[in-house]
């Protein structure tokens, strides 16, 4: 048994909104010596693309846990706000 | 859509629907708003549901309504190294009959559950209402806006339990700045699958009996821990992390979780078992300093919103602060309707009545315990300590034994060092 990121959608649900609830400020991440949000984030949501030098943000999976709004020290988001009503993950149980 | 109440909540979890049901079973027209298409949908937590003393004046036998899966009977702490693995276990029958010490649940039946309680005493619950801002009329907060087209909710009082981010107390102007990465935690968590049966022999439980399992180590050298829970025919295993720590290493949470899945004394556990939901969330483990300001003109703040939470190694407490602050909260509103009187001096009663209860003196008590909680011996040399020194005394290799206290000098010296050792030991002592 292994948590594997690749297999969320197949334990997570999620009701996925077409506007994306965080939005990042590209240049802030493209010039932030730290990027913590990479590894702490617990759904893997945040990608650093080291050639093209870009942050790309998923929302898709997002946990709404709050980690990257504590965690990113150059406040890089142009937007940090829980999903629409009713949309985003759906905790079945846990 | 504008409509006005005598009271709003925002968030349905454990504090905000404390509240509502206390106001509206005192007559108060209550809106209560969840973001989610119901009560716990959005809620998780890497605990147990401790007694609800504050909610026993409305369920005199809880343990017959509420939603819950065990009670807790069995206790264990442990330390944990990549290869072993050392527990105190307390299995006390006194805790086998209500009402029960702690129950182990499932958040989306349990949240569900008070908040439909509420709405039962006459509260209105808006599903899908996630709150966009305040509305703020001569330095006084008198409503709120959700994120659907410009809705306007108003009420002369507004309590903030919008969890552990609080953008309601935050655009309330209550909480200042940016949380420090030592003050919050993340949890991970992995629902796992497993038959009743199984569960009961592999933790020595009968009935609805449940054990729940603390374990310290084997965490990368990241400040956190691991919980261990059982419910009725599943498992819920998780770590909390501190991000401070967290962001000072490559680790992502999940790792070191399957690292902990793959432990060999906890594959044994988890045996058979199938990842049914993964779950994370922030929790407030700054203690007693990271608490914001608690009132202003027309709001209040409860539960994780005002951090309200005990986060010690031995007690993890927060359910049942959360829920203690949202009666408070739901008692100092029926005061301010009864006086027309919403001002921060009026809802000051709040903070009175928090500081005369268990939530605040013992947040308080622990007031010095998130510090000692920085200690990163506690996550790794410690653990290694305890465990290296039960190998070499149940080792037998044809070396003759040493002194039990040079035994222990020596490993002391190996791994804390014995400077750090009394340190530890004086402020561990100040902190518990």
């Amino acid at each position: 048994m292994k948590i594997n990121l690749d297999e969320i959608f197949d334990y997570t649900s999620f009701n996925v909104d077409r506007d994306p609830h965080i939005k990042l400020d590209e240049q802030i991440c493209k010039i932030c010596d730290q990027r913590s949000c990479v590894n702490c984030c617990p759904a893997r949501c945040y990608t650093w693309d080291e050639e093209k030098q870009k942050m790309t943000f998923v929302h898709d999976g997002c946990l709404e846990c709050g980690t990257c709004y504590v965690v990113c020290e150059n406040d890089a988001f142009t937007r940090w706000r829980y999903p629409r009503g009713g949309f985003g993950v759906c905790f079945r149980m846990t | 859509m504008k409509r006005t109440f005598d009271a709003i909540v925002v968030g349905a979890g454990p504090a905000g629907s404390s509240a509502a049901l206390t106001m509206a079973k005192s007559g108060l027209s209550v809106a209560l708003l969840e973001r989610g298409a119901f009560p716990g949908e959005k809620n998780m937590f890497g605990g147990v549901l401790h007694r609800l003393t504050a909610l026993e004046e409305y369920f005199p036998d809880f343990w017959n309504q509420a939603p819950w899966e065990r009670h807790i009977v069995k206790k264990n702490l442990s330390f944990m190294t990549p290869g072993s693995s050392f527990s105190v276990s307390f299995d006390n029958e006194e805790a086998d009959t209500p009402p029960y010490n702690g129950y182990t649940i499932f958040r989306p039946k349990f949240d569900n559950w008070l908040a439909q309680e509420a709405v039962k005493a006459g509260a209105t619950l808006l599903n899908r209402s996630t709150v966009d801002d305040v509305i703020r009329e001569d330095g006084k907060i008198v409503g709120v806006t959700l994120l659907r087209d410009g809705a306007e909710l108003r009420a002369p009082v507004v309590i903030a339990a919008d969890g552990v981010l609080s953008f309601t107390a935050k655009k309330a102007g209550l909480r200042q700045g940016k949380f420090s990465t030592e003050n919050q935690g993340v949890c991970i968590k992995a629902l796992i699958d497993m038959p009743k049966e199984v569960i009961d022999d592999r933790f020595g439980l009968v009935r609805e009996q449940g054990a729940s399992n603390e374990i310290v180590g084997n965490s990368a050298g990241v400040r956190g821990g691991t919980f261990l829970y059982t419910n009725y025919d599943s498992l819920s295993l998780g770590m909390v992390l501190e991000l401070g720590s967290l962001t000072k290493t490559d680790k992502t949470p999940y790792d070191l979780l399957n690292n902990i899945m793959e432990q060999p004394q906890m594959s044994k556990l988890l045996r058979g078992g199938k990842l049914l939901e993964y779950s994370a969330h922030l929790v407030p483990k700054g203690g007693y300093d990271m608490i914001p300001e608690l009132v202003g003109d027309g709001i209040m703040v409860a539960g994780d919103a005002a951090a309200l939470c005990i986060i010690t190694g031995l007690n993890l407490e927060g359910i049942n602060l959360a829920s203690q602050s949202g009666v408070l909260a739901g008692k100092a509103a029926i005061e301010a309707h009864k006086q027309q009187n919403f001002s921060k001096q009026s809802l000051a009663v709040y903070k009175k009545m928090l500081e005369e209860s268990y939530v605040l003196k013992d947040l308080k008590m622990y007031r010095r315990t998130p510090q000692m909680l920085h200690n990163d011996r506690i996550y790794n040399q410690y653990p290694e300590l305890i465990c290296g020194v039960m190998d070499e005394i149940y080792r037998i290799d044809g070396t003759p034994k040493e002194t039990m206290t040079k035994l222990l000098l020596r490993k002391v010296k190996e791994t804390v060092g014995l400077k750090n050792m009394l340190a530890d030991v004086y402020s561990g002592w100040r902190a518990l």
